[in-house]
């Protein structure tokens, strides 16, 4: 598990290129239909399901690798 | 000069009478209805206060449109949702920030990645050459590809919401080529940023009503319907009720079921509609109270609800103030049962909803309903539904001119489909091919 990995997931969700691991995923476009997107990758990648409550407090690839590490 | 009649005055056939005046022809607007603007429809809910009580929403993507309301000098108002959403999706009612509803994100997100994948299997501007099947139904695809509850239980609502469809009226490739006609799945859902970001201030109705005020009088013709249209070699001759106009050339933008019931001399080689076509499900219902009492209870008017006949509200107070309005939209199954009751029935149900929904506000001051799905010369709302087959049929014929007869409207335009951008581009491009085909056979 990585944050290159949440990474690519926030560029092919957004469908734009590098997304910086401090990213916040809302500010580069992402809205909470696009969120579950991330979440369902998430979950298919690293079996963890993560609430949408939880991807708010965490938007940012960093976070959320902590987020999902924390979890598993 | 030639003459050019144009059967239907919703925003289709006004953008193309409008295109054809200013290019010298001389235009005649044929109008069953005793008024124009088709699926745009002003409803005034307190002196000067108006509200929409058919299409309203646009984004930034709707240039054409976008054109047209500064052309006219109107203005566009955001819609603001600012507060809190209520959801009652069969756990009680859940009030929480933004509009995500109280569901499993990542089965929803396991959805939105099956429709989004969907949508770029989508031939844009020829959908029935997509590489999708059409011989499935979309609540036949949900069956197949739909596991978690919480997906299943969503995916009627989602649908209803962005294409006012019952998941069985509709044909799998119908569904993705609707969503990626629109701008893809997040451009279709999303106010703010989307496709619904922004009104007409005053109401999307003023369009047609200043499109048709700049025609100079007597060129609407109200109250018209249009039974048959004769053309020759020479001409062309559209009969209505007491008067015949011949003409050079015919723009019949109307929709499709309606179209097709039009005799045409000699007939088309292929019709434009079948009887898996269904009509767009939609009844919008207006709660009008003296403001917008929820917004001091911090709540944003969005509402959500797993059972009807509301499924969903949304606040669209004018902007000019003197009422708060909460649209409530009835769509898909809802949407056919609610349009055939009794006018005090469907005041009962809705109010009873909204009581359930929002237990904090009074109740409503006064309640309009516009039932597209019974609307004579509409047949339903957003659009034509595409059932199986029908996109492979139908698809190559929808915008292709017979002769002297050429066709407009929200269903020919296979970008932003069913909507206000597509009946504009529709109406643009019908009179562009009237100009390079038509005019100087008799100019």
């Amino acid at each position: 598990m990585s944050v290159e990995g949440i990474s690519d997931i926030f560029g092919r969700v957004l469908e734009v290129g590098d997304v910086a691991a401090e990213s916040d995923f809302f500010a580069l476009g992402g809205d909470s239909l696009l969120a579950t997107r991330v979440l369902s990758a998430v979950a298919r990648d690293y079996g963890v399901e993560l609430s949408f409550d939880d991807f708010a407090v965490a938007p940012t690839p960093a976070a959320l690798a902590e987020r999902i590490a924390s979890v598993r | 000069m030639s003459r050019v009649v144009i059967v239907g005055a919703g925003l289709a056939g006004l953008t193309a009478a409008t295109d054809l005046s200013q290019a010298g022809v001389e235009v005649t607007v044929l109008e069953a209805r005793d008024r124009v603007g088709g699926r745009t429809h002003g409803i005034e809910v307190a002196p000067g206060a108006w509200i929409d009580g058919g299409a309203a929403y646009l984004g930034d993507r709707h240039t054409d449109l976008a054109k047209t309301i500064a052309d006219l000098g109107l203005k566009t108002v955001p819609t603001t949702m600012e507060g809190q959403s209520r959801f009652v999706l069969g756990h009680g009612r859940v009030t929480r920030e933004g509009r995500f509803p109280p569901l499993s994100a990542v089965a929803l997100g396991d959805l939105f990645d099956q429709l989004d994948d969907l949508v770029h299997r989508v031939r844009p501007g020829a959908p029935w050459r997509s590489d999708i099947a059409d011989d499935q139904t979309a609540a036949e695809w949900a069956q197949r590809n739909l596991e978690h509850p919480d997906a299943r239980a969503f995916f009627p609502l989602f649908l209803g919401e962005m294409m006012a469809a019952d998941p069985a009226d509709v044909s799998v490739l119908h569904m993705a080529f609707y969503l990626s006609s629109g701008g893809g799945l997040r451009y279709l859902n999303a106010f703010e940023g989307g496709a619904q970001d922004s009104r007409v201030d005053g109401g999307a109705h003023q369009l047609c009503r200043r499109l048709a005020d700049e025609l100079g009088s007597g060129v609407v013709r109200l109250n018209t319907p249009v039974y048959t249209i004769d053309q020759t070699a020479r001409s062309a001759a559209v009969y209505c009720e007491g008067a015949m106009h011949i003409c050079d050339a015919v723009v019949v933008a109307v929709p499709p079921p309606l179209a097709d019931e039009i005799d045409l001399l000699p007939d088309a080689p292929v019709r434009r509609t079948t009887d898996r076509m269904a009509p767009g499900r939609a009844v919008k219902v207006h709660l009008i109270y003296p403001e917008p009492l929820w917004r001091e209870r911090g709540l944003s008017g969005w509402s959500v609800n797993a059972d009807g006949p509301l499924m969903s509200t949304v606040d669209d107070s004018p902007a000019s103030g003197g009422a708060g309005v909460l649209t409530g939209f009835v769509t898909g199954r809802q949407a056919t049962r609610y349009a055939a009751l009794s006018p005090a029935e469907q005041r009962r149900e809705a109010i009873a909803q909204s009581a359930t929904i929002f237990p904090d506000l009074p109740e409503p001051t006064g309640f309009r309903v516009t039932n597209w799905v019974r609307e004579q010369y509409s047949r339903g709302c957003y659009a034509a539904l595409f059932g199986p087959g029908d996109w492979k049929l139908l698809g190559p014929h929808l915008a292709a001119p017979h002769g002297r007869v050429h066709w407009a409207g929200a269903e020919t335009s296979t970008e932003f489909f069913g909507l206000m951008e597509g009946a504009i581009r529709s109406g643009h491009r019908a009179a562009a091919e009237i100009l390079a085909h038509h005019q100087p056979l008799s100019s």
